[in-house]
């Protein structure tokens, strides 16, 4: 049996743990509050956008006197070559949050294989990364460059060879430190582009969905072609399970974290009605124009979304699993006190005997 | 706050990002650069929908006094009582950086020389170089 000394050592770093925890999981409870908030904040911009686009697929044609179609972006091809972005999170200690994540995306992958597709991977976040990138290649492109004009002007071309069905097409390690819509629109446009030169011909994107603490679910949600706007195309992998939404609900209790969805604010509503008034509005533009720009800045808009709700629930899981850990900590300090209290009466009891039995002796 | 149904000749303007509402005022005047030239919407203008480029959004009287926000791109709807501004970049003129927007307008220049003879990265082209030249104005002070 264990000396009380050892006890006494081992009760002190589950204690110091238990401290880390426990600053661990305030700290996540206050990052999940503002990247809460910063969700919120970035649903007028969205909605508004929709709601235009919206209101133009009313008021136009989407298709055009000869059968064109209005825009590259809602040009249905036959699925050959498939994107799938993978949003998870740039650090570990937060219970099954990434692994949830890269486990439902393998799903979609195999799945997607067993039809013969090919599959590009972007993934986002450390973690994604770290879970592809040793098991799938890097994309090849070859950079061409042609110089015509007397060099005063060049033609530069990336061209594409697939060598494996699975790749990984980009990475985006640093796009989760700061959530930024520039860095945002630049990966949007890089598979847009790639979009529209039909290296790839459908878009997902995997990620967390966060509607509140004991709201949330991996997804898969379509990006491109773009089938019908506003409605989000969405096929949950996994839902939480009732003993992780009672864990959820009571780590958020005591952080102070509502569990409530946040009600939509009073300029979310009228942002549904931007562009919408039942007036003949002047056009400045001809629609296919307003059209062309901005249905790329509706797929950013769309990941942008994803990349704030996905932020939002990694804190929320590294909140929860933190209060799981600060919980245990608490019951192994519990039993190693009781342990310790009977090692210690054990050793009195012993020294008693000895002295008495010593006096006996005498 | 006036709400939209006031007769007080002022008009209601909101300025909306992708981060956040950046601005919720009334504005007796809005100057507006939009795709086509720069217009200005005045209370009981016609309903509108116009795209903006590069420039400057520039708000008159009201209750916040003269407001200046560079904006780059973004999405104009008027209304006789309400003018709504979504825009993907909105910053004060005192917060561009001048240096970065310097090196814009020169990595807009390259585009354009690599450019040849496609118009869609032409057009690109000429969009970052109109963008970064906006900004440098805007900075400025030149507008």
């Amino acid at each position: 049996m264990a000396n009380v000394l050892d006890l006494r050592r081992r009760i002190r770093s589950v204690k110091n743990t238990r401290q880390i925890t426990k600053a661990m999981k305030m700290v996540s409870a206050a990052k999940l509050r503002r990247a809460q908030e910063r969700a919120m904040q970035a649903r007028p911009y969205a909605q508004m956008l929709t709601s235009v686009l919206e209101s133009l697929v009313r008021r136009t044609d989407l298709i055009n006197d000869v059968g064109d179609i209005m825009h590259p972006l809602l040009v249905e091809r036959e699925e050959k070559n498939v994107l799938i972005i993978v949003v998870a999170g740039d650090k570990g200690f937060a219970g099954g949050f990434n692994s949830n994540i890269t486990k439902a995306a393998q799903k979609f992958i195999d799945e997607r294989r067993s039809l013969g597709q090919n599959l590009d991977l972007e993934p986002v976040g450390k973690k994604a990364i770290g879970a592809y990138k040793k098991r799938y290649p890097a994309a090849t492109y070859e950079h061409k460059e042609e110089i015509y004009d007397n060099e005063l002007s060049k033609h530069i071309e990336d061209i594409r060879h697939r060598a494996d069905p699975i790749e990984v097409s980009f990475e985006h390690p640093t796009l989760l430190l700061r959530t930024n819509f520039d860095d945002v629109t630049a990966m949007a446009h890089s598979i847009i582009d790639r979009y529209e030169r039909a290296e790839i011909d459908s878009v997902y994107i995997v990620y967390n969905e966060f509607k509140s603490v004991i709201q949330q679910r991996v997804v898969v949600e379509k990006l491109l072609p773009i089938r019908k706007l506003g409605s989000h195309e969405v096929t949950a992998l996994e839902e939480m399970t009732e003993e992780q939404k009672e864990a959820a609900g009571k780590a958020a209790l005591s952080a102070g974290v509502s569990i409530n969805e946040p009600e939509q604010s009073e300029i979310e509503k009228e942002a549904k009605k931007f562009g919408t008034s039942e007036v003949d509005y002047i056009f400045d533009e001809a629609p296919e124009r307003l059209f062309r720009h901005l249905m790329p800045r509706y797929v950013t808009t769309q990941i942008f979304h994803a990349l704030l709700e996905s932020g939002a629930a990694e804190h929320a899981a590294r909140m929860t699993a933190t209060d799981a850990a600060t919980k245990n900590a608490g019951d192994l300090i519990d039993s190693l006190s009781l342990t310790m209290n009977r090692v210690r009466q054990a050793a009195i009891t012993k020294e008693i005997i000895e002295i008495v039995s010593g006096a006996a002796a005498l | 706050m006036a709400d939209a149904t006031n007769n007080s000749g002022l008009l209601q303007v909101r300025l909306v990002t992708p981060d956040r509402l950046l601005l919720d005022v009334t504005a007796a005047a809005v100057e507006l650069p939009a795709m086509s030239g720069y217009l200005e919407a005045l209370y009981g203008a016609a309903p509108l929908l116009a795209e903006l480029g590069a420039g400057e959004v520039r708000l008159h009287g009201g209750n916040s006094g003269d407001q200046v926000f560079f904006v780059a791109w973004g999405f104009v709807e008027v209304l006789p009582e309400r003018v709504t501004i979504l825009a993907e970049t909105a910053l004060h003129p005192e917060e561009i950086d001048l240096n970065a927007a310097q090196a814009d307008l020169k990595h807009g220049e390259e585009l354009w020389q690599q450019a040849g003879d496609d118009q869609v990265k032409y057009d690109e082209a000429n969009s970052v170089t109109r963008v970064a030249e906006e900004k440098i104005a805007s900075a400025q002070g030149k507008h």
